[in-house]
């Protein structure tokens, strides 16, 4: 107990250390961080408690009802804290040069995955579990509950919620790399893909929320009433359905039926993190080992993926510096499983989005509908753009790793560098945005002037997005970190993404009245006035100049620090 | 030619690097000793542009690498204390990527990676991914990195730890081959028998202050009194 103590003692420390520097910079960086986390933090608690008071006082949609679509959140939201665990987890507890380190002194090896669970833990999980208290907030402020609840429901039941989520990573991660050994990384990544995605069909298939709203719906108006013998029985045995009985009993006074529930996962929580180091003890030195074999066996015995023209030596498509540029990252990105697997899911996310879009009935007579409708699927736009931006753009210059010196003693322009990175991140995402806007628009409304200035104002968020992820990762650089998902994980990253969400915010606001006006004067007057889309348009082109501006200004400044 | 004119690197309140001047004439092999922590990684940062000095000047052939770096950064090669190289490419894709940047067309640099392969025997790994390389792989691979654009002037970090002995001695020979086609060379490092055995010129660093300079010539040479000397003054 006392190296385990000890080596949490440093870890603290240090951390510590690193946010309370005293000089401006650490400064400046942490005021920004605690106002836009807080920022965000608030927004999430009246968005949380306006969405309770509308499904219940306008929508009516009764208290079992709220409860089993928060049930569905919650699963949602499980799954990302697993899979956040997982992929964070295998840097963490695999790769790391600590736990190379940990291993050569006299420290067990379930202590040093108890060390590396809980870093990890904090590490991947603070962003949603900031993100949840204030959704837990929000939804408590609106049933007026005392402050005691909130204490007793993030502590006993969301911690343990989460940590259930963080368990079952730990222990899958452990089981599948002792499995990749025998079957190849490639192999056992297309396998955990594929359970995932069928899990969570299989999940939306069981609960089928249109089923249980026509079935619930049928009571009304007594929809307060429980209606638990519509719940399928497989989901009773998921940790999401257990917090979300909870939160119904709770709120409702009911304790009796409430605490059965808290207890499951407490106890559950406890049963996990006790098999997790038992099985810690037995398998992780093994499974450790069997990655580090796996790792050092890679390379020599695979031919790899070939494609003469991207070779180095053979001719060149750009001036040599380009060409080399280009080369090498092209290079390093294939080389990466956790680059190119991450960008065919998201892919795949946007084809499944597309089709989806394709299959709703979005074409709609009320005005102020569509320009809702057409408002929540640009967002959407915007969000898998910003999401795609901070996965592979927010990385791209820490992804200059250690190995930053080659360029850096070269006769190679920094600002060249800056402008290489930003051409070849820019092209792709333009590439992507205009896709998507362009086939989810004509979709739902198949007219020129909107279709066009929806793509205008595509390519300037694309824009905007990619300049404020090359910037800020420019400016939190982290040459030591090889792993790109954790650069794109780090508290810069979810800074920047926090500011992203508040450029897409303003770019809705922007649209939301010159919008409604269009969709009035189109579909109640049956003649489109576009005057109402270039104002809009105009404006979020300046926006998105502007912070193109200032990103870039701030990533050709900072590319130049000391290395 | 090599020039620091008054520099000083300042880390917050901590004063690296303390108000150096140094002049290093064409051809000539300089060798900067010096404790751990005196300074030395970080002269040489600043030579090679990886910092910016608080104040003074440093130029290498007359370009001042801060504000005129290209030039500057054309004429030297560069070996880092630490041989870090991108682990997914192989030791010929990087080479190929260091003469890119250096701007040669990759029919040269394959001719010029042919004759490095010889010169430091790395024939048998070149085209292993450099996440299987040992440290001595590494450094060979990042010595020839170095010279793959025949520079005028090599600025070298601990250029032989990790090295085994018959890759050492490849080293040194090739460093002393390069002193006598003209190169000059600025090379830091514990090594005290390499530096009586090579260099012509040595400056001793301490607390980030040149505390000692001398000349080995024919006529005065070391002699193994370089230990006492570097014992004595950096007690």
């Amino acid at each position: 107990m006392r190296e385990l103590l000890l080596v949490l003692n440093v870890k603290a420390a240090s951390f510590l250390k690193q946010v309370f520097r005293l000089n401006w910079q650490t400064f400046f960086k942490n005021l920004s961080s605690v106002l836009i986390f807080g920022g965000f933090a608030v927004a999430m608690f009246f968005f949380s408690r306006s969405v309770t008071a509308y499904l219940l006082e306008q929508a009516h949609i009764g208290q079992f009802l709220f409860h089993r679509f928060l049930s569905m959140l919650l699963y949602v939201f499980f799954i990302t804290v697993n899979l956040g665990n997982m992929i964070v987890c295998y840097a963490t507890l695999y790769r790391s040069q600590e736990v190379s380190f940990l291993m050569s002194m006299p420290i067990s090896h379930a202590k040093i995955f108890l060390i590396k669970f809980v870093d990890n833990f904090f590490y991947s999980s603070s962003t949603l579990a900031l993100m949840g208290f204030s959704v837990l907030l929000g939804y408590g402020s609106y049933f007026d509950l005392p402050w005691y609840y909130y204490f007793f429901t993030v502590f006993f039941v969301f911690l343990p919620f989460m940590l259930i989520a963080g368990v079952v990573a730990v222990i899958v991660l452990m089981a599948l790399i002792k499995v990749a050994s025998r079957i190849g990384v490639r192999w056992l990544l297309a396998i955990i893909t594929t359970v995932y995605l069928s899990v969570t069909y299989v999940y939306f298939r069981i609960t089928n929320p249109v089923q249980l709203v026509q079935e619930v719906m049928k009571h009304y108006p007594n929809v307060n009433e429980y209606f638990g013998y519509l719940d399928p029985p497989l989901v009773q045995y998921l940790p999401n359905h257990w917090v979300a009985e909870f939160l119904y009993w709770s709120v409702n006074g009911n304790y009796d039926r409430a605490i059965p529930y808290f207890s499951l996962l407490f106890l559950t929580m406890l049963a996990l993190v006790v098999a997790a180091g038992l099985i810690a003890r037995r398998f992780y030195y093994e499974s450790w080992l069997a990655a580090s074999d796996a790792r050092a066996m890679s390379g020599p015995k695979r031919r790899g993926f070939r494609l003469r023209f991207m070779e180095f030596g053979t001719s060149a498509l750009f001036k040599p510096q380009t060409d080399v540029l280009l080369k090498r990252d092209f290079w390093l990105f294939i080389r990466e499983p956790s680059q190119w697997l991450h960008l065919m899911l998201l892919l795949l996310l946007l084809m499944v989005f597309l089709v989806s879009v394709g299959s709703l009935e979005l074409n709609l007579t009320q005005p102020s509908m569509q320009a809702v409708a057409f408002l929540v699927v640009f967002l959407f736009n915007g969000f898998l753009v910003a999401s795609i931006s901070l996965r592979f753009v927010f990385p791209a210059v820490s992804l200059e790793s250690d190995s930053f010196w080659s360029v850096r003693a070269s006769p190679m322009s920094l600002k060249k560098l800056y402008w290489h990175k930003f051409i070849f991140s820019f092209a792709p995402l333009l590439l992507v945005a205009e896709i998507l806007t362009i086939a989810s628009v004509s979709m739902m409304r198949d007219t020129p002037e909107l279709v066009a200035a929806a793509a205008v104002c595509s390519a300037f968020v694309a824009l905007a997005l990619t300049s404020l992820n090359l910037g800020a990762g420019t400016y939190f650089a982290v040459f030591k970190e090889k792993n790109p998902i954790r650069v794109a994980s780090s508290q810069g990253a979810s800074l920047t993404f926090l500011v992203s969400m508040v450029y897409l915010g303003l770019v809705v606001t922007i649209l939301v009245v010159p919008l409604s006006r269009y969709f009035e004067s189109l579909i109640l007057r049956g003649s489109s006035q576009s005057a109402w889309l270039f104002g809009p348009t105009a404006v979020i082109a300046m926006l998105s100049i502007l912070v193109f501006t200032l990103s870039t200004t701030i990533g050709l400044k900072v590319i130049k620090r000391d290395y | 030619m090599i020039e620091l004119k008054n520099v000083t690197k300042k880390f917050g309140s901590l004063v690296a690097v303390n108000d150096i001047s140094l002049r290093i004439e064409p051809g000539q092999f300089f060798g900067f000793l010096g404790p751990n922590g005196a300074g030395k990684t970080t002269t040489i940062k600043l030579l090679t542009g990886l910092y910016e000095p608080t104040s003074g000047t440093c130029l290498i052939n007359g370009h001042d690498v801060h504000w005129d770096p290209l030039p500057a950064k054309r004429s030297f090669g560069y070996v880092p204390d630490q041989p870090y190289l991108y682990d997914k490419l192989t030791g010929r894709e990087f080479l190929y990527f260091v003469g890119g940047l250096f701007n040669m067309p990759s029919d040269v640099v394959k001719q010029k990676i042919e004759s490095l392969i010889d010169v430091f025997e790395i024939g048998h790994f070149i085209d292993k991914r450099a996440e299987e390389y040992s440290q001595g792989m590494r450094q060979r691979m990042v010595l020839s990195a170095a010279l793959l654009h025949d520079p005028k002037v090599l600025i070298i970090d601990e250029p032989v730890v990790g090295l085994d002995p018959r890759s050492a001695r490849v080293v040194k020979d090739t460093l002393k081959l390069k002193t006598r086609e003209g190169v000059t060379i600025f090379m830091s490092t514990h090594l005290l028998e390499i530096v009586e055995e090579l260099c012509d010129r040595i400056a001793i660093i301490k607390d980030g202050r040149i505390i000692h300079e001398e000349v080995q010539s024919e006529s005065r040479k070391f002699d193994g009194q370089l230990e006492n000397i570097f014992l004595e003054l950096t007690k």
